[in-house]
This record gives structure tokens, sequence and C-alpha cells, in this order.
């Protein structure tokens, strides 16, 4: 009995001692091909796709977290990043991607076929996490899942063929593009803000160079903004924000009317919420350029985002704005930023 | 060392006389202090007839009693005699809860309780709108007042030792007592319920006032704030406003409006800064402004450390002189 034990024991370790060796002799010697062009061998490649689907499924958001993506407000905002963070890869509706892309292992799908095969909820999901050892990369800033739903909104567009055109970012991301140039690619969204893109024009330009810094530097959490920020150098701050604050946007969207009750909240606040006029001011203040955003005349959705950044630990650059919005409740969320977007700005 | 802490208690509580139930000023604490007084007696005297008893029983005359005498002893000592002293001490305690609640003669105070500081609004006798005037309590000497006490977040407790019992505070309930104080002078109340991280740094200064230097008080109390005097106040002032103050705090009579924090018309005449956290003084409402988080540990208003010494200065200047 004791001898079979030993028998069976040392034939375990012998292969073992074998099996180590072999795979070091792989690893080490570099028996492994790890060329693109040889691709996977048999069956690998259908077994890291089931993997890659069964994960997606099984992590994806459930249905009922999937906002409201019919806004194409929001899907203009997604078509936007698209144009200059998934493109180079994906291609565009109508465009495949570069040659050298498409000799990638795994190839990246062409849009149309990457979102066809997928619901909104694994799309965010696969947008949000990215995929390993692919080349998808996951979404630039950590708790923001919720602007991925604007990549979404796009490619649930682009299924249904009404997809918004992916704005002409060439000449704006180009390297030695002057601070004109930047601006017109800021304005490919901000020309039209709604679905949450601010409008520029109402802020002093201290304002936009400092979200600029912060986007830049990740102390604003923002892919989207990451994304535009990769294209514009630091010495050009300053020149484009003072173009960004000088130009009207082309259209406005027409805000909702404020619930009763918000210009009350606004500018008196309550016994857990601070009077958000006594810095932001009823319209946008002259006096105190760069201190506060102005925020009359600011679009909705991008305000309530905003909020719920900040009371939720999010955005965390202003201890001001932190203590001021940790009690905010949803419907307070709302009717502040519709009572703000409702409002005229202050004149120049 | 037992003997030595024993001697030395009566001089610890000789020395906080503003916030001691040892030295009453109001008819309350007056009560409770009698209450506590017999009490005290009554146990001395119980604990050394008890302990003279069994010192006698076991060490001068250590021999058995007789059946009938040990029996008597038990029921009489062990059963009757404590059943009329606790029956007795319960029917007096029980019968001064009520008027730790008795109506007042007029004035009645809505007190909430707040992290960390005590919201106060006077409702006066002649139906008048109320006066804000938070982490002081003032009360008119030899007059019956009424508070009436909620919270806004967590459970607090009110209690002024040297004028009346404790009584707590719940978010969405009121309760209701009342104070007939006797003495004019300065106390401190203190919050009685731990409340979290600040709960020890939530006092506040009770005041009680003549009569009428009560009500000359509350009158000048409801008027709007002062205008800035000095230049450097003016200097403040405009600090305040650029600084969003107002967002939380109201200064009648001028924008700001805010109510999450302490209303702060009149702060400069208030005799604590921070409900009972610090002096009066220009350098502690400029220490206040700029540390307040290490003051007041997770306290809800930011520490305005941006701002320069000069800018503080002048921001103290106009508070102070808001009276």
């Amino acid at each position: 009995m004791r001898r079979r034990l030993r028998i069976i024991l040392l034939t375990l370790a012998a292969c073992a001692g074998a099996g180590a060796v072999g795979g070091a002799a792989v690893v080490g010697l570099g028996l492994y091909n790890v060329s693109a062009s040889a691709g996977h061998l048999p069956g690998v490649s259908w077994l890291l796709h089931s993997a890659f689907r069964a994960s997606v499924r099984l992590r994806a958001p459930a249905a009922e977290e999937v906002p409201d993506l019919s806004d194409p407000a929001r899907a203009a905002l997604g078509a936007g990043h698209y144009a200059t963070a998934c493109a180079p890869c994906h291609g565009g509706p109508d465009a495949a991607a570069m040659a050298t892309v498409r000799h990638m292992v795994p190839e990246p799908p062409p849009v149309a076929a990457a979102v066809a095969q997928w619901q909104p909820r694994h799309l965010h999901w696969i947008v949000e996490n990215g995929v390993k050892m692919t080349g998808m990369p996951a979404w630039p800033a950590e708790e923001r899942g919720d602007e991925v739903w604007a990549v979404v909104a796009w490619a649930e567009a682009l299924k249904r063929g009404e997809a918004p055109p992916l704005p002409q970012t060439a000449q704006g991301t180009a390297p030695g593009a002057g601070p004109e140039a930047r601006a017109g690619y800021c304005l490919a969204c901000h020309g039209a803000p709604g679905g949450g893109v601010p409008r520029l024009d109402i802020q002093e330009p201290a304002v936009l160079a400092a979200a600029m810094r912060d986007y830049r530097s990740g102390t604003r959490q923002s892919g989207i903004m990451a994304q535009a920020m990769s294209f514009v150098p630091p010495e050009q701050d300053a020149a484009l924000a003072g173009l960004l604050a000088g130009t009207g946007p082309e259209r406005l969207p027409r805000p909702a009317p404020p619930p009763e009750g918000a210009g009350a909240l606004a500018t008196r606040g309550t016994r857990d919420v601070p009077a958000c006029t006594a810095c932001h001011g009823p319209d946008a203040e002259g006096d105190r350029p760069g201190r506060f955003p102005a925020l009359a005349g600011q679009d909705a959705t991008f305000l309530a985002t905003e909020l719920r950044l900040w009371r939720d630990g999010v955005r965390k650059g202003s201890p001001l704005m932190r203590a001021a919005a940790r009690r905010l409740t949803e419907a307070q969320i709302t009717a502040l930023a519709a009572w703000y977007a409702a409002r005229e700005p202050a004149a120049e | 060392m037992t003997a030595l802490a024993c001697a030395a208690l009566p001089w610890l509580a000789g020395c906080a006389g503003r916030q001691s139930a040892l030295a009453p000023a109001g008819e309350d604490a007056a009560a409770l202090h009698t209450l506590f007084i017999v009490m005290l007696a009554g146990a001395v005297v119980l604990f050394v007839l008890m302990n003279g008893l069994f010192f006698y029983l076991t060490r001068i005359n250590p021999v058995a009693l007789p059946l009938r005498h040990a029996r008597l002893l038990m029921a009489v000592g062990g059963i009757l005699f404590p059943t009329i002293v606790v029956g007795t001490l319960l029917v007096w305690g029980l019968s001064l809860l009520p008027d730790q609640r008795r109506p007042g003669d007029g004035l009645r105070l809505h007190v909430t309780g707040e992290q960390w500081w005590w919201r106060v609004e006077y409702q006066p006798a002649d139906g008048g709108p109320p006066v804000v005037s938070p982490n002081e309590i003032r009360l008119p000497a030899g007059q019956r007042a009424e508070l009436a006490l909620t919270s806004s977040h967590v459970i607090h407790s009110l209690w002024i030792p040297a004028l009346g019992g404790k009584m707590d505070m719940f978010p969405g309930r009121e309760t209701v007592m009342s104070l007939r104080p006797t003495e004019p002078g300065s106390y401190r109340g203190q919050c009685a319920e731990f409340c979290g991280a600040s709960h020890a740094w939530m006092a506040f200064e009770a005041v009680v006032m003549e009569p009428a230097a009560f009500e000359a008080w509350l009158a000048a109390e409801a008027r709007d704030a002062r205008a800035p005097a000095t230049p450097e106040a003016r200097r403040g002032a405009d600090i305040f406003a650029r600084e969003g103050c107002g967002a939380c705090h109201a200064v009648r009579g001028t924008d700001a409006q805010g109510s999450l924090g302490p209303d702060l018309t009149h702060v400069g005449s208030r005799q604590s800064l921070g409900a009972g956290r610090l002096g009066t003084g220009l350098e502690d409402f400029a220490t206040w402004i700029a540390h307040v988080d290490a003051l007041k540990p997770e306290v809800e208003m930011p520490a305005y450390d941006h701002l320069s010494e000069p800018e503080r200065r002048a921001l103290a200047a106009y508070l102070k002189g808001l009276e």
C-alpha cells in the first residue's frame, strides 16, 4: 500500500517537473510564436471569443439601468467622441478602418458589425471596461460610466440608420494646429450644446482654462473631455479659452420650465442645501471673474450631471461645492438644473 | 489615594459652577438639587447604619440572634423598610416629572439640534414674528419659558445643569420642557446625548437676564443687521458676499439669506463662537473662519483657509461688528 502511494507520488512529481521544464523552455527560449500574422493555434480563437462573449453577458448592467437613449443630442455627443477615440480602429459608418489596424489580432470589427450583435447594456460594458488582449481600451475616466451611454446612444442610432454624421476633426486635432483650428474642433460638440454638452460662451476664460487643466490632469473625471484634451497642448489653453468664451453657440436647446419652488431653492437654499446664487449669482456674475462658473442659461442635463458628480464625490476640486452638494436629493438636482437652464445669461 | 480623590471632589464640583447641577440657578434645577441632596444624605445615613450593624454583629457582639429577632430583622429591615424608602422616593421623583413640562408664562423657544450647533427661535408672548438667534439661549429671570425641542438629523439632548434637567431632541418629533430660572447670570449648556464627532464641542451659553433687559435684548435681536462701520469691516462685508457665505448664513437686511448654518445677524453680540467653542475676540473669528474643521471635526462648514491673513481680519471685523 505504502509502496504504491510512493510510486504514484513520484510519478506525479516527475510529470510536474517535466511540465515545468517544458513550460520554462517555451517561455524562456521563445518557442511560442507571438506573431500576429501567424494567428492563433486552431481552436484558440474560438475559445477566447466564447470566453469574451460569456464574460460580457455575465457582467453587463441590468436592463433597468439603461437610460433613455433616444435623445439626438446624446447621440451627437457620442458621435463627437467616436470620431476621434473609436473611429481609428472601428472605422466610420461609411469608412473602413486603416489598413494597418485591420491587421491587428483580433481584428477590430467594423462598427456596424460590432454593434449589431449586442444590446445597449452589453455595449456599455464593453466600452466602459475594454477587453483584455484585444487592443480594446477601457474608458479613460473612472466612475464616469454615465458618459459611456452617449457612445451607446450613437451606436443604437446607427443600428436604426439614424446616426448623426461623425464631425470632421482632422484639422483641429492635427499636431501643428493653431488655437483657431482647435476651437473649431471643440465647437464640433460645444457649438450645439445640449444632452450634457455645456455651452462655453457664458464662462469667463479663466473658468474654461481651469476646466481644461483639470480635465487634462484627471482632477476632473471625464473620458470624453480627457480624450478631447489630449489634442490640446497646455500652452494653447489660454488662447483657446479666450476664443471659446467669445464664441456663441450656433443653436441652443429650448429649456424646459423649472418646477415650482426651484427659484426659492436656488436663491434661499434649505436647512440642508446652501443657496446656489450666493456664489453663482442669479445670472452670470460679472464682478468675480473666474471665481465661480456662470450657470444661467447652461444646459440642464450638463448641470444635473455635474451636481450628481459633486454629490457622489466623483468631482472633488472644490471643498465648497462638495459640501454644498452633499445632501442634494434627485428632485432638487433636477429642479436646480432646470431653473438655471431657463435663466437668461448676463449680458456681456 | 481613593480618600484623596474623594476629598478633592467637592472642590472639583465647586469650580464648575457655570455648568453644575449642584449650583442651581432656577426653580427646576433647585427641585432636582433638593431631590439629589435628600437621596445623598439618606444614602449616607443608610450606608453608615448598615455597616455599623454589620460591624456590631460580626466583631463587637458575634453571637447568634434568637430566631424570632432574626426573622423580625429580615422582615422589617429587608422588606418593609426598603419598600417604604424606595416607594417614597419613587412617588416624590415621579411627582417632579410633570413640573419639568409645566406650561410657561408666554415666552416659547423653538430649539433645533443641528450638527453641531443649536438653532434657536424665540416666539414672543405677544404673537409677533419669531426672533432667530442661534447658539445661545436667553431667558428672563422669574418667568417660566417653554422650550419646544426637535432635531434635524440625529438625536441630541439639551441640558443646562444650572437651570434644570435635560430633555432629548429627536428628528421629526417635538419634545417640550420648561424652565424658570431665578438667578440672572451666564451658565453653560451642553449636548448630553452623543451625536457624532463634535458632540463634545456642542455647547452654548445660557444667559438669564432681568425681564426688562431681556425684552430690550429681544427687541434688538429682532432688528436687521447693522451696516459695517469701518473701512475694514466694509471690506469684510465684500469678502463675505464674494465668498458666498450667504449661501448658508443669513445676515438679515443683506443679500445673505441661507438657512443651513447659524444666523449671523447679531453674531458680534454673542458670548461665544461656534456653539461654545471659542471666545468672541477678533482673533477668535479669524481662527474660526480658517480652521473650523480642526476646531469642530466633521463640521459641515468648509474651512476658508485660502483667505489671506488681511482678508480674514477684515471678515472678522465685519462679523464682530454685527452686534
